[in-house]
């Protein structure tokens, strides 16, 4: 049986104005991988996650995500792939009006659990990314840095398959930035693969069992350990 | 399942906040719902009264039969006896002068003086036949063709009038209860879309992270129901007043006239908008989300 969360063959995305966004991508990305993929704003990290979530859809080639043929398009496996997925969006998509609490609750209140042991793994995930003191705050109160954990707290706490970060270093100085993909790196483990996208490769520390991957222009190069780093830098 | 019942909590605290982020729309969305129903309990109402006076008229639906001048007493009786035993002849009695004199008499009430003009009867012997209203026509000509009956007189004007008054009743209500139908629909369809764009964003996160389509859309069908419910409730609290009301108005008359009671009018026709403003307001909210989807 197929172990691996992402499976591409000769992936391809073309939006309708001609932009090749992914170009004939091959990769297999299996649980367990911490994944950095890296190149420009505008080189196709972004429509390759979107690729990923299925709110775009391969033009050519394939696309198999936690056993759903995404190509296919259909929305009820797709939503049900969704659940597996913790995403982290770059402009964090909380709901506004809600408690930190409240928002990371709200990814799990379809999953049939209890809502006492909802709220209970809610405030663990938030007590893990360091904001056990804004549990309460509404997020429109939060700073940003904060906001970011919030979101991280509400992909993690589903215990997904698949974590996918999108620019999560964006708006951070550089000791930030470097402790959020640490952060970030811990969640991967034996049953969850970590797919963080960034423009900002200096901030990737040399890791033995890392995927590197470079993007421009919809052109995809793939490398692992050392040599990887190596090559995107 | 366990979702929707782990989540009922959460599923009522985003209807009212679906209702309070339009609240003044939402609040038109309410008058204009209780309106329409209202206007609908009414027909219901009036349809009601005119198929239980009809019904009435019916059962009371009667000919009166005169004889040919110089008739024995014998033969009279035999007659009755032979229009008894007619189909669609429900009782056939025999009118002496006499007893014509005296309903006559109550008959005209404050009136009845103008008998005492006449020195002798002024009323001829009768047939007071009671009949079904369907089969009128053919007991009318089976009547009249007989030997010994002069003429008939009979009542079938009135309720022809009656029956039809009451078929455009109908007519009209079943217009008018499409109309309800369908404006009620497009009232809580369009107040749906209208939640649905104010909280799209939420809708938005929510689909992202995979939440199944009647989790999301199940605070927004509790809406549409329980506006038109509200809408419901609000045209059956008019509707009973006016019942009431309009009953008071008519207390001297009712007695004479065959109106269904009040008690169970209201009761009634309380269940009945009760039921169709939550069925309305489902199928309303159903093709609110639905549409939406389409887009």
């Amino acid at each position: 049986m197929d172990k691996s969360i992402i499976k591409a063959s000769d992936l391809s995305l073309v939006y309708k104005d001609g932009t090749k966004a992914v170009n004939k991508l091959n990769i297999e990305i299996n649980p367990g991988d911490l994944v950095y993929i890296t190149g420009p704003s505008g080189s196709g990290k972004t429509s390759f996650l979107k690729l990923l979530m299925g709110i775009e859809f391969p033009t050519g080639g394939s696309l198999n995500v936690l056993g759903v043929d995404i190509k296919k398009g259909r929305k009820g496996r797709i939503q049900k792939m969704r659940r597996q997925i913790g995403p982290i969006f770059q402009e964090f998509k909380l709901i506004e009006g809600r408690t930190a609490l409240e928002n990371v609750c709200m990814g799990m209140r379809f999953f049939g659990i209890r809502p006492s042991k909802i709220k209970k793994q809610a405030m663990e995930a938030l007590i893990r990314v360091g904001l056990e003191s804004k549990i309460h705050t509404k997020v429109e109160n939060l700073s940003w840095g904060q906001a970011q954990r919030v979101a991280i707290a509400r992909a993690v706490v589903r215990k997904p398959k698949l974590l996918l970060a999108d620019e999560p270093t964006g708006n951070l100085d550089h000791e930030n930035a470097v402790s959020m993909l640490q952060l970030l790196g811990s969640f991967c483990d034996s049953n969850t693969a970590v797919v963080i996208t960034t423009h900002a490769t200096h901030l990737i520390e040399n890791q033995k069992n890392a995927i590197y991957v470079h993007v421009d222009k919809g052109e995809f190069s793939i490398k692992t350990g050392k040599a990887g780093i190596a090559a995107i830098s | 399942m366990k979702s929707l019942f782990y989540n009922m909590g959460y599923f009522i605290r985003e209807l009212f906040k679906t209702i309070r982020l339009s609240a003044l729309s939402n609040f038109f969305s309410f008058i204009g719902t209780s309106l329409i129903l209202l206007l609908f309990g009414l027909i219901l109402i009036s349809w009601w009264i005119g198929d239980n006076l009809v019904s009435s008229l019916k059962d009371e639906a009667q000919i009166s039969a005169y004889f040919s001048p110089g008739m024995e007493q014998e033969q009279m009786h035999k007659l009755v006896d032979e229009i008894a035993s007619m189909d669609g002849v429900t009782t056939a009695r025999y009118i002496d002068t006499e007893m014509a004199y005296e309903e006559n008499k109550r008959l005209l009430g404050d009136e009845a003086d103008i008998l005492e003009l006449f020195d002798d009867n002024p009323f001829e012997s009768y047939i007071d036949i009671r009949i079904n209203l369907d089969d009128m026509d053919s007991v009318i000509s089976r009547v009249t063709s007989l030997q010994g009956i002069d003429y008939v007189r009979d009542n079938r004007d009135v309720l022809a009038q009656l029956k039809s008054l009451v078929n455009a009743i109908k007519l009209i209500g079943s217009v008018v209860a499409l109309a309800v139908g369908i404006t009620t629909i497009i009232i809580i369809s369009h107040m749906i879309r209208q939640g649905i764009y104010n909280n799209r964003e939420q809708i938005n996160t929510l689909w992202l992270l995979g939440a199944p389509s009647w989790f999301i859309g199940f605070p927004f069908v509790l809406a549409g129901i329980l506006l038109t419910l509200l809408g419901g409730f609000a045209a059956v609290g008019l509707i009973v007043l006016m019942l009431e009301k309009g009953y008071a108005q008519l207390s001297g008359y009712l007695m004479f006239l065959p109106f269904p009671s009040v008690s169970e009018l209201k009761q009634n026709i309380s269940y009945i908008i009760i039921v169709i403003s939550a069925g309305l307001g489902l199928f309303g909210s159903l093709f609110g989300l639905s549409s939406i989807k389409k887009d």
